[in-house]
């Protein structure tokens, strides 16, 4: 009889480095064994073993992504980045950074700050989510309207291929066409072509001064409408966002919890935050603008809050998605022309789940709106079709303003009759080629990418 | 291949007046702003996605290779016919197709003026930020082709940052949007590797791209320094305060020496650098950060600072160095200019090495950059008519990129590899990182027929031809 995939692994690579896949379950599937290499010899010998023998190998960071994506085709083998998590290079004068994939976000910007600066990148739980995992996942946070995406700040990338074979692209610079552009197509391709290995980051000087203004409205669709005048305005954020009063009254309490007062009565509905940051005279002179439209815009009332607290404001914004997320039957995250935010969110806010109508987080500036259904009562079974439902409407509503729908998280069952990730661009058949050469055994993540690549 | 059956097909597709074959006509065609020259087999002009579909196609099947062209003002062979190819030229579809300035984007055609872009959308408060210095001719097609840059790409990024979808034909005629208009899509950003990518994954019909508000205050300041190190210490210390300009660019005592004849910049005759910074912003934003960034240039060793806000005044600070390449002729007959970019903090110690080839060659060396990024344009001063002088040339520039390399740096920061510099690629990539990139482009292209030839090493000396000043416009 063959030897078990972690028997194979320990003798490949020694066995501290292999342990069982227990606790490691994605969509349902255990995994048989989780191996951690701890260096590019070790990756490369695991990613030749997986090619040869055709393992389902599925990269992970800090794991706190896990449930993104389509459900895997094969789930044997969980690659744990989390020994690649050294500063390479970091240059302050320079502005950039290089370092491995397997690095927290957190402890990176606590590297950088030193030399008061930072990466603008965003994630939920920054002191369990790593560089390669917010790269392979690529999505931005609250200030993406600012910052934009990770794609807009990774300068270099080193990816160990399926074939074991380490590359690179880009470089150490801020502006650099020699050959092609891959860090835009490793980011985003949810570790679909190659493990992250390393990176290199374009970084920007701390902001000296930093405020946000929260402000209550009677209606999500009056918080997104004033957003929109204010992010248009000379007093415009660096992002702004609305949320419907469940979202809030967790704030709310997460807030008491942290003994501050927002001043947030029983009735208020939805709230805008707006942040700010840059020179002290600036930044207030603009929030004051910006508190005075908000006000003229029909906000119940607007509260000013400065550096520390509104770090913390920003920081809960970042980790809201996933702390509701387990308390929600289905999330989806729809994005949209900016302009077609309010009409995208008060159209998919009537779409009801159990008679439950979706909380929502949007971002009428970048042009995302998240849309929580609260989990129901009813069993799994009575509520899969309404959920098949809200999925079908939202995905009618998202192309109708060019976008698109991404199930972020729905019931198993569920998820094993949709593509979490909508309905296929006319260019799949060139992503499909692009996996099949960077993947020729389908060995990375199979199946949980768009299309099922 | 019936050739002239060929092109009585092109001729069917886009009409008889669209086809330039004739070699008289083809002769504007032969070349673009690099050393490079290459004689199309025809030139198309079509008018829509359909017919360069159709053009495209036709090609294929003939095994004709097709290769994209803007306006002809790329510095690296780019747009330079491979044997036996033709051309794809866009100046009937030229046209700013719609401003939606609730969405902050444009939709182009890939023949839209860079500039005629920016000066459009200005109207709506709005601007198209790349601004690459020969944005008065060079399209938007091309600047996706080259992910061109500019000297406000520091605070802004290049074109890849500003591109959010785009239509495209690949090699078998087949249409294909990639992005789109919102800012997040799914799947692959085929986009983002699309853009840069000199032609060879296909050509780009329609473009949207982002526009940004116009900023409510800018204020250039032009400082003189004595020489080129000093002028770097200038660039760290506002580095050093948190500041970011909008642009931050630098000439050397030559290069000031060729403007002084040729412009009314005004420059003091001891001058051994100018360092022009620009910020931008709110005003009160501008005015705090301004008073940093002056008193910074005074206290580096400065010998004199200008500034100015109203923009005919800002214009008047820019003469110098928007004239600068254009004024290299009043020294030598050619220039031959190098784009190798390194880490911000090695701009010295790099210019220093390249005088040092300067001296070797005993070649006189320009440098014009972008100090904000790294990006070098020392340029080799020369005469073609002295025979042996462009090998020599083509030999130091080699020297100036290994320095840059050496440096931590690289070999082009936004002219593209194109013809010019492909055999130079294994000074920065390995046989496995240039295959991985090739994967990409089979994925794209799977017969190699847009644009063949370019980018990757393949042993074909690169048989440069010199061309005067007047051509060049990089950024």
């Amino acid at each position: 009889m063959e030897s078990s995939l972690g028997e194979q692994l320990a003798r490949l690579l020694g066995g501290s480095a292999v342990l069982p896949g227990d606790g490691y379950e994605v969509d349902g599937l255990t995994p048989q064994a989780v191996v951690r290499p701890v260096d590019r010899l070790q990756l490369a010998e695991i990613l030749k073993w997986a090619s040869s023998e055709g393992v389902g190998l599925l990269p992970r960071g800090g794991g706190t992504r896990t449930g993104l994506g389509n459900v895997p085709r094969k789930a044997d083998v969980v690659l744990d980045m989390g020994a690649f998590n050294r500063v390479l290079d970091y240059q302050p004068a320079d502005m950039t950074a290089t370092v491995e994939a397997g690095m927290t976000l957190a402890s990176l910007q606590e590297h950088l700050a030193p030399g008061g600066e930072f990466v603008p990148l965003e994630a939920a739980q920054a002191s369990r989510s790593t560089v390669g995992g917010i790269l392979s996942v690529g999505a931005g946070g609250p200030l993406s309207y600012a910052y934009g995406l990770p794609r807009e700040w990774l300068i270099g990338i080193g990816v160990m291929s399926t074939q074991g074979v380490s590359t690179k692209a880009g470089g150490k610079v801020v502006k650099n066409v020699t050959g092609y552009d891959l860090n835009k197509l490793y980011t985003g391709s949810l570790g679909t072509l190659g493990v992250i290995v390393e990176a290199s980051f374009k970084l920007l000087p701390n902001n000296p001064h930093s405020g946000m203004l929260l402000a209550s409205f009677p209606t999500l669709a009056a918080s997104i409408s004033a957003g929109r005048k204010l992010l248009h305005s000379p007093a415009a954020p660096m992002g702004c966002h609305s949320v419907t009063s469940g979202v809030s009254r967790r704030l709310q309490d997460s807030v008491q919890a942290a003994s501050q007062d927002l001043g947030l009565s029983e009735e208020d509905t939805a709230l805008t935050f707006a942040f700010y940051s840059g020179r002290a005279q600036a930044t207030r002179r603009r929030m004051e603008e910006a508190a005075a439209l908000l006000l003229a815009e029909g906000a119940n009332a607007v509260q000013r809050i400065d550096d520390s607290a509104s770090n913390g404001m920003l920081r809960w914004l970042t980790d809201a998605p996933a702390e509701i997320n387990p308390n929600s039957v289905l999330v989806i995250k729809v994005s949209v022309q900016s302009k077609s935010s309010a009409r995208t969110s008060a159209e998919c806010g009537e779409i009801l789940i159990s008679g439950e109508k979706p909380e929502q987080m949007a971002d009428p500036g970048f042009g995302s709106i998240r849309l929580l259904w609260p989990s129901s009562t009813e069993g799994a079974a009575e509520v899969e079709l309404p959920i098949l439902d809200a999925v079908q409407q939202t995905r009618q509503i998202a192309s109708r303003y060019s976008g698109s729908a991404v199930v972020e998280r729905c019931p198993l069952s569920v998820k094993r009759q949709i593509d979490v990730w909508g309905d296929a661009p006319d260019s799949l058949a060139v992503m499909r080629s692009i996996k099949d050469r960077f993947d020729p055994n389908g060995i990375l993540n199979p199946g949980r990418f768009l299309g099922g690549i | 291949m019936d050739f002239e059956r060929f092109l009585k097909d092109l001729q069917g597709i886009v009409g008889a007046e669209n086809v330039v074959y004739h070699s008289d006509d083809l002769l504007v065609f032969e070349y673009d702003g690099s050393v490079d020259r290459g004689m199309p087999e025809a030139v198309v002009f079509p008018n829509s996605t359909q017919e360069v579909s159709r053009v495209i196609a036709l090609s294929h099947k003939a095994g004709v290779p097709v290769v994209g062209r803007g306006t002809g003002t790329g510095l690296s062979g780019g747009a330079i016919a491979p044997p036996g190819g033709i051309q794809v030229a866009f100046p009937r579809m030229n046209h700013i197709l719609e401003v939606d300035t609730e969405n902050r984007l444009a939709l182009v055609e890939p023949g839209v003026i860079n500039l005629n872009l920016d000066t459009h959308v200005r109207k709506f408060g709005l601007r198209y930020a790349p601004d690459p210095s020969s944005q008065k001719a060079c399209s938007l097609g091309g600047n996706i082709a080259e992910n061109a840059g500019g000297p406000h790409c520091l605070a802004y990024g290049t074109t890849t940052n500003h591109v959010l979808g785009m239509e495209v034909v690949l090699e078998d005629g087949a249409v294909v949007n990639l992005g789109s208009l919102a800012r997040e899509t799914v799947g692959y950003d085929l986009r983002g590797v699309f853009t840069g990518s000199e032609g060879t994954f296909g050509i780009a019909t329609k473009i949207a791209v982002r526009l940004l508000p116009v900023p409510e205050a800018v204020r250039t300041f032009l400082g003189i320094f004595p020489d080129v190190e000093t002028a770097c210490t200038a660039v760290s210390a506002v580095i050093e305060h948190g500041i970011v300009p909008a642009a931050l660019e630098m000439i050397d005592a030559l290069t000031i020496q060729a403007v002084q004849k040729v412009t009314d910049a005004g420059y003091p005759d001891d001058a051994g650098a100018v360092l022009l910074i620009e910020l931008e912003g709110l005003q009160d934003e501008v005015d705090e950060i301004g008073d940093e960034v002056e008193a910074a240039l005074w206290e580096t060793g400065a010998s004199q600072v200008h500034t100015a806000e109203a923009a005919a005044e800002r214009e008047q600070l820019w003469v110098g160095r928007k004239g600068a390449l254009g004024a290299l002729g009043s020294i030598a007959p050619n220039y031959f200019l190098v784009d190798g970019v390194v880490p911000r903090t090695q701009l010295a110690p790099v210019l220093g090495r390249v005088a040092d080839v300067s001296r070797k060659y005993n070649i006189p060396i320009a440098n014009v950059f972008h100090a904000g990024d790294g990006n070098l344009h020392p340029c080799l001063l020369f005469d073609e008519r002295q025979p042996g002088a462009l090998d020599k040339i083509v030999e130091a520039g080699t020297e100036v990129l290994q320095i840059c390399v050496d440096a931590g740096g690289t070999l082009t920061g936004e002219h593209g590899v194109g013809l010019e510099k492909k055999e130079q690629m294994p000074l920065v990539f390995s046989e496995d990182d240039m295959a991985a990139m090739v994967l990409v482009r089979d994925a794209f292209a799977p017969d190699n027929s847009m644009n063949p030839g370019k980018i990757f090493p393949d042993g074909k000396k690169h048989t440069p031809h010199a061309h005067p000043p007047a051509h060049g416009m990089p950024a």
